[in-house]
């Protein structure tokens, strides 16, 4: 031990270090907040930079910029209902009716002490239990991903606010979207109409961007000229005490959650983000208003994309397997800096792995520090009149849209989107359902087809297998108890 | 804030045009369309052929990701290319349909040799599947770099730690064998159903969605072997989790010197990815009699051997040529084994 903490040092005294952690993390920051631009992509194209860097600086740019971009797209996500990534979009839910009420900093302290327990939980847990998570992690098939994937669409009641019936039916407009594309087990093209950008299926960014970003503009564009401008009530730089205390538990339980989610190779932050939320709701206590500003709403997507980021990690460094698209991304680093992640790393390079977990510990401090200092300038935003900022949105949007793959098709992808999530926001339908069915319905349908592609047809694979099993009867078993309580609460009951 | 929201600039506008602006809008338009001129101006001098190859920085389309294996080749590829050019080479990842975006856009390009696209194995599949309104001689095939061959890989516990035991167990388990792939026609999933039918065994063939998710499956134990690239399964092989029991090449590969190759192991196969460059049909003799040279001369650079050796890229050098009759017999086999597996409308 006393020699990784001496590596540990070593990394930590070296100024590049730490140059690279706070560029990384500031430039993460802006990547997250803009729209188009996710974490995957900040560090993909940071890669071919870090070819020619020493080891450390390299992988601490990369860990900065990773763990600024998933905070980063809360910040817009909160103030100006526009997610930056796709894991922030459980944040908006209730972050962005806070921000209406003029507590956008209220919104953010709590973002940010949030993302700093869960990220502080989340490194811990990589730290101490990495070889059992990661064993846990790779019990993980087919059979096992399609009852997460389940699960996790049974929570489309949990974010649909107040109007079940209609959140079920954007989902499944959703879901018959995530058929588009190549079907992912015969290879045949589905619903393309010989458009090759459509092969892919319909892209996800767009889809995001459209529904959020696009379809806010157009309904400043029809708002009343009075209400263009919110005033920001003060809130001091940190937490208040009474949010902190309100918020603790729920923070805990997301973090675990994000975490064992974060190491699953086939689930990242963003499903991470929703299971949070959904678990937040479910367990609501009856004064809880999720939906309409409730700061566990807030508290419990951040902790557990935050922890997501840090569980991603886990598979990583103890099998060399990546556990979401960003660390998929990394391993070309680790390897062109003759690094092979994966359990030879522990017993061979153990001071590298202790100054790795430091430099993820440290990135979600920093981040916790910029986002906290930043609030105050973040802000801002919300000041300015918003027949300015809505279309300098818009613009950045387009751009975002575009800058992910240099297609045009996804502009106007962009902008279909945001004429559908305008008009659906008119007549009552919620987006997120939307997003979260793009997010698993693929996932769910992939899964399922390989599950039975290996049982060759038979459904038994499902239920023989403990963790699959015991999924799918929680998925039933939500299922059936929100209902329950729905139809109490219809009659007055709580 | 003045009446109502509507700007006071375009209600001017609307009521007597331009003439009557104040000065400072006015200075604001001219700007414009100073900028407008200045722009024309650029696209003009850009087009200007004075003969000199390279004019301007190349482009080279990569139709996939960022941070992925083909991102990562024409990346290095690039940077060994740019000193023998003279001009920068600039990678743009245009990616989308498996690929098809990408090439798309390459032959799309102006014939004039300042577009260049990262050609892989794809470019053979994706055709015979009706999926792209393109085939693989559209291009002109200007340098093969690299072949990756398939290696038939298994858990470390798995009971056959030869290619012969590996078939024999395959058969004695009637089909029920499963073999994950990178995706439905991709080129590992031919691999698969090469070996199988080459070797006369029945497998499941479960496709993933790429490499890395197979591997991880395979390494979690819920399938019996995969056939990605050897680079794939390196980490994984040298932490003794898996082993590799063949691999379809000609000849053993520098890397693993003592892994067999199929052909050794009594399999006649060999198959495997690549990934090259070409540019649209129509580009100039002697532009592309450059671009082979100075193509040439960075791959074969001292310092593009040594980030292939570091990202685990298997050189294989072949001219346009040599590239050519290589593409055009496996164009053939691959719609022969996409018949057979049924992905081909």
């Amino acid at each position: 031990m006393p020699a990784e903490i001496i590596e540990i040092l070593h990394t930590l005294g070296s100024g590049a270090v730490w140059l690279a952690l706070l560029g990384g993390v500031l430039g993460g920051l802006f990547v997250g907040a803009m729209p188009g631009l996710t974490a995957t992509m900040g560090v993909a194209l940071l890669v071919p930079f870090t070819f020619s860097m020493p080891i450390m600086p390299a992988l601490a740019l990369l860990i900065g910029v990773y763990s600024g971009a998933i905070y980063g797209g809360t910040i817009t996500a909160v103030l100006v209902r526009t997610p930056g990534t796709p894991a922030s979009a459980a944040t908006l839910i209730d972050g962005y009716p806070l921000t209406q009420r003029g507590e956008g900093g209220r919104a953010l302290a709590i973002a940010a002490a949030a993302a700093l327990s869960g990220g502080t939980i989340g490194t811990l847990l990589l730290i101490l239990l990495s070889p059992q998570i990661s064993a846990f992690a790779l019990r993980f098939g087919a059979p096992e991903y399609c009852a997460l994937a389940l699960c996790g669409l049974t929570m489309i009641v949990a974010i649909s606010a107040d109007n079940p019936l209609n959140g079920a039916i954007a989902a499944v407009g959703g879901l018959i979207l995530a058929t588009v594309g190549i079907d992912p087990i015969s290879g045949y093209p589905r619903f393309i109409f010989g458009a090759v950008s459509l092969m892919e299926g319909v892209s996800f960014i767009p889809a995001l961007i459209g529904l959020f970003a696009v379809s806010e503009a157009l309904r400043v564009a029809d708002s009343d000229a009075a209400k263009m401008t919110t005033a920001a009530q003060p809130h001091g730089w940190f937490v208040r005490q009474a949010d902190a205390i309100r918020c603790s538990w729920t923070a805990i339980k997301s973090a675990f959650i994000g975490t064992f989610v974060g190491a699953m190779p086939g689930a990242g932050c963003d499903i991470a983000a929703f299971l949070g939320y959904s678990e937040a709701k479910r367990s609501a206590a009856p004064a809880d208003r999720f939906g309409e500003g409730e700061i566990k709403g807030i508290a419990a997507p951040e902790a557990a994309k935050t922890a997501a980021s840090s569980g991603a990690m886990i598979p990583l460094l103890s099998l060399g397997v990546p556990g979401d698209s960003v660390t998929a991304v990394m391993i070309g680093a680790f390897i062109i800096h003759g690094l092979q992640p994966g359990p030879l790393m522990f017993t061979e390079q153990a001071g590298l792995v202790y100054a790795i977990f430091a430099l993820v510990l440290l990135s979600h401090v920093l981040v916790f520090g910029f986002g906290s200092i930043g609030a105050r300038l973040f802000l801002r935003l919300v000041a300015i009149d918003r027949r300015f900022l809505a279309p300098i949105i818009l613009l950045l949007s387009m751009v975002g849209a575009y800058a992910m793959r240099s297609n045009m098709v996804d502009v106007w992808l962009a902008l279909g989107f945001g004429a559908v999530g305008y008009a659906m926001h008119r007549h009552g339908f919620p987006v997120a359902p939307v997003i979260l069915a793009l997010i698993l319905g693929p996932m769910a349908e992939e899964n399922f087809r390989r599950a039975l592609v290996i049982s060759d047809g038979s459904p038994a694979i499902f239920f023989e297998r403990p963790i699959a099993a015991t999924l799918l009867a929680l998925a039933v078993l939500s299922a059936i108890g929100t209902a329950w309580r729905r139809r109490r609460m219809i009659h007055g009951l709580i | 804030m003045t009446s109502g929201s509507r700007l006071p600039v375009s209600s001017t506008i609307q009521r007597r045009g331009l003439t009557a602006l104040p000065r400072r809008d006015k200075i604001a338009v001219a700007w414009v369309l100073l900028l407008l001129g200045v722009l024309g101006w650029m696209r003009y001098t850009r087009d200007d052929a004075t003969g000199v190859f390279p004019q301007r920085g190349l482009t080279l389309i990569c139709p996939y990701s960022p941070g992925g294996g083909t991102d990562l080749f024409c990346r290095g590829l690039a940077r060994a290319a740019e000193p023998l050019l003279g001009r920068g080479v600039t990678v743009n990842n245009i990616t989308g349909g498996g690929g098809g975006v990408g090439f798309s856009a390459g032959l799309l390009a102006r014939p004039d040799g300042h577009t260049l696209t990262a050609v892989t194995f794809e470019l053979l599949s994706l055709p015979p599947q009706g999926l792209v309104p393109f085939a693989y001689d559209d291009f002109e095939l200007l340098l093969r770099v690299n072949m990756d061959p398939s290696a038939v890989t298994v858990r470390a516990d798995f009971p056959a730690s030869t290619l012969q035991e590996f078939v024999a167990k395959a058969r004695e388990r009637e089909g029920k064998l499963s073999i994950g792939t990178s995706g439905p026609a991709s080129v590992w999933h031919l691999a698969a159903a090469r070996l199988a039918r080459s070797a006369g065994f029945k497998a499941r063939l479960v496709p993933y969605g790429g490499a890395a998710p197979a591997v991880t499956a395979l390494v979690g134990g819920h399938i019996d072997a995969v056939t990605v690239g050897p680079g794939e399964v390196m980490s994984h092989v040298k932490s003794g989790q898996l082993k590799i029991l063949a691999i379809m090449s000609e000849q053993r590969l520098e890397g693993w010197p003592t892994i067999p190759t199929t052909r050794e192991s009594g399999v006649d196969v060999v198959f495997g990815t690549w990934r090259g460059v070409a540019v649209p049909r129509g580009v100039p003799v002697a532009v592309l009699a450059r671009l082979r040279k100075v193509l040439g001369e960075a791959a074969r650079s001292p310092e593009f051997i040594s980030f292939a050796e570091s990202t685990g890229l298997n050189l294989a050098l072949a001219d346009g040529d040599t590239f050519k009759a290589a593409v055009e017999a496996q164009s053939i086999e691959v719609r022969a084994l996409m018949d057979e597996l049924g992905v081909m409308p």
